[in-house]
């Protein structure tokens, strides 16, 4: 039975890392940006979600698509106003952009918010669902299909628009992509809004589960690029897939010897990685090839 | 006669700017001893982890700074702070005390926030034979080297923290004394050291111990702990938390339903509303932590701070440990400098080793490596506030709620 309660708990963590990570995933595949800033987005997020919380009562889940609405918004300006100007520098540069933002925004809020927690309190906050012997913690449950539904609208969005085809398009190939007319610094700051979005909506969901504060950002950005070198950096499904491998692996980390949970967690990434280099489900790239 | 005028005028000339420039010099002398202010420096936490922390310290020290200018500043001169900001980092806390030090030249300096990063800063005092005073970093590793110039600035060091708790449950009648226990703590060189002395305390009483386990700070979902100590079934919970740990531990056992006789956690309590906002008001109800300052507690100069910190932040806020354990730091630094008449900082160090201080933690002393000799206070959480139970001298309730009401949901 406590197998079965220990892989809940990993599922439901899974879920929730699977939204969050999958837009640092769409990010870089399209943009070949690290973009170590997608912490901050979420944190700040999260604090948007509490302030509107606390000054209305309103249900906090119900204002997914208003923060990645403004979140999307952000991304375009950001990109457009930041990024297009040093992504031809290289990587190194964007990374580095990216870092700096994510300390401004940690400033921001730190000087907006105080340097204190804010925790959402809602009718489920301390509540839990029970199957039999099971506890399903209500919080991290309503968030995980928060996630589920948002993770499927966006898989949709990807595989049926217009926009999901030419983003996926110039994922795959930036080149081949232009020669078919789709304008590489739009579809750009596009990705770039849409991965902001998931930040966006990441941040209402970890404000339901979590206590939030300006400095957790370092926390969430290690685990997610965690999570999406071992998935494969740049493939969404391995995002997902990468997310429930280790929110798994915490889960009985925690539960059996939590002493050493980080390093199962970074353990598991470092073994996936010694056999398939590129992640689980990450191409194999050829920078000699155009 | 006219050459011997002439060389009287030069010598009366040459006596005069002499006696002017002497007059002058010595005006300097004496205004600049009044006029220039005592720079002290202090390295903290203001972004990154410990920012919270760290910013209550500098408020603490501010209220400090504040009063004192107000009444005539140290030694007649006015205390100007020099507060950097160490991004919550050990190597950048290094390179902080080093420049202030050996660079902006400060006669005294104060300590950070934390354990982890007083550690790497007492290094430096040491070295650059400065004095440390440090309202936080009572982890018994600081002074495994066997500093001279360390001198923590609370009642005691972070072992002896568990031992008002300690001492309370095992002075329950032998027929209420729980019988058993569950440990869990952050792998932090302060909580560590509370939850495994209590653990030993408890063990030594006879309390068995069924769950115990250590977590690295990073950790942030304690479902699986909740469940895996409920499953332990203990009478005791004791978490060595810094805060968001604590609050998340509570929230699992909430969220399951079990609830212990007592439940003893290190500093996430101490948060007020922050702490109460994330797990309810209502679940609070019957939490022990060890404090070292209350704001009720009539030690001198503690009505001052509190209504001076009213002042500068905000009527009606309840000023935070941290900052009051900053404020004490300074006074002590303050007691040793008026002490001393100077800023000679081995002469400092000396003096505090021989000397006791009154601060608003109340009167504060220390061993020959800094070790403070006192004893913590005993907090609970009562009526949706915090009240000191024990020591009795300290005591703002004679109340005492155990065993601790069952969760509200």
């Amino acid at each position: 039975m406590e197998i079965i309660q220990v892989l809940s708990y990993g599922i439901l963590l899974g879920g929730l890392y699977s939204l969050l990570s999958s837009g640092l995933a769409l990010i870089f595949g399209v943009l070949d940006i690290v973009n170590v800033a997608q912490g901050a987005f979420l944190v700040s997020g999260a604090f948007l979600t509490w302030q509107i919380w606390d000054l209305t009562g309103i249900e906090p889940i119900l204002l997914i698509p208003v923060v990645a609405l403004l979140w999307f918004g952000l991304g375009i300006i950001i990109y457009r106003t930041l990024f297009v100007r040093v992504a031809p520098q290289g990587p190194s540069m964007t990374v580095l952009l990216s870092f700096g933002l994510a300390l401004i925004i940690e400033g921001a809020l730190n000087l907006i918010f105080g340097n204190k927690f804010k925790s959402v309190q809602t009718s489920y906050s301390l509540q839990s669902y029970k199957l039999g012997e099971i506890n399903f913690p209500a919080p991290q449950v309503i968030a995980s299909l928060a996630a589920a539904v948002v993770l499927v609208l966006l898989y949709l969005y990807l595989m049926l628009s217009w926009a999901g085809r030419a983003l996926r398009a110039t994922a795959q190939n930036r080149d081949g992509a232009a020669l078919i007319g789709i304008s590489h610094r739009k579809i750009s700051s596009f990705a770039y809004g849409l991965g902001m979005a998931t930040a966006g909506a990441g941040g209402v969901l970890i404000s339901v589960s979590y206590p939030i504060y300006p400095a957790t950002h370092y926390e969430w950005i290690s685990k997610l690029l965690g999570i999406i070198v071992l998935g494969g950096m740049g493939s969404i499904p391995g995002a997902i897939i990468g997310s429930m491998l280790l929110g798994i692996v915490e889960a009985a980390g925690n539960t059996y010897a939590p002493q050493w949970t980080i390093l199962f967690f970074y353990g598991v990434i470092i073994l996936s990685l010694l056999f398939k280099p590129e992640g689980l489900l990450g191409a194999r790239s050829r920078k000699d090839s155009v | 006669m006219n050459n011997s005028y002439k060389g009287l005028r030069k010598t009366a000339l040459v006596a005069a700017v002499t006696a002017l420039g002497l007059l002058i010099t010595g005006c300097g002398i004496g205004s600049s001893k009044n006029s220039d202010p005592l720079v002290i420096g202090i390295s903290l936490p203001l972004t990154g982890d410990f920012a919270q922390p760290g910013g209550a310290a500098k408020k603490g020290y501010e209220v400090w700074a504040s009063l004192v200018n107000e009444d005539g500043g140290v030694l007649g001169q006015q205390v100007e702070l020099n507060i950097l900001d160490d991004a919550s980092s050990a190597e950048q806390v290094v390179t902080d005390y080093n420049r202030l030090i050996n660079q902006d030249k400060v006669p005294l300096i104060l300590g950070t926030f934390s354990s982890l990063l007083n550690f790497p800063a007492s290094t430096v005092a040491e070295n650059n034979e400065m004095v440390l005073v440090a309202p936080a970093g009572g982890s018994p590793k600081i002074f495994e080297p066997m500093p001279k110039y360390y001198f923590f600035a609370q009642q005691a060091t972070a072992p002896r923290q568990a031992e008002p708790f300690v001492n309370y449950i095992l002075s329950l009648p032998e027929s209420e004394r729980p019988k058993t226990a569950a440990y869990a703590t952050m792998d932090d060189p302060f909580a560590g050291p509370v939850i495994a002395n209590m653990q030993a305390l408890f063990e030594a009483a006879g309390i068995k111990t069924v769950y115990s386990k250590v977590y690295p700070p990073e950790t942030t979902n304690f479902q699986p702990f909740a469940s895996a100590i409920a499953k332990a079934k203990p009478e005791i919970i004791a978490q060595g938390a810094v805060f968001e740990d604590g609050v998340n531990l509570a929230k699992g056992l909430i969220q399951i339903g079990y609830s212990p006789k007592a439940m003893f956690q290190t500093s996430a309590p101490s948060n007020g509303a922050q702490y109460s906002d994330a797990i309810g008001l209502a679940n609070t109800e019957g939490i022990f932590y060890a404090v070292s300052w209350s704001e009720k507690a009539p030690t001198p100069m503690n009505a001052e701070f509190v209504a001076r910190y009213q002042k500068l932040f905000g009527a009606g806020l309840v000023p935070e440990e941290d900052a009051a354990d900053a404020f004490a730091a300074a006074q002590v630094l303050q007691a040793a400098v008026e002490g001393t008449g100077g800023t000679d900082n081995p002469a400092l160090a000396d003096w505090l080793r021989a000397n006791e201080v009154q601060t608003i933690l109340g009167p504060l002393s220390w061993d020959e490596i800094g070790r403070p000799q006192g004893d913590f206070l005993l907090a609970q959480w009562q009526s949706g506030e915090v009240n000191i139970v024990a020591p009795d001298v300290a005591k703002t309730s004679n109340n005492l709620i155990f065993p601790k009401p069952a969760w509200t949901k």
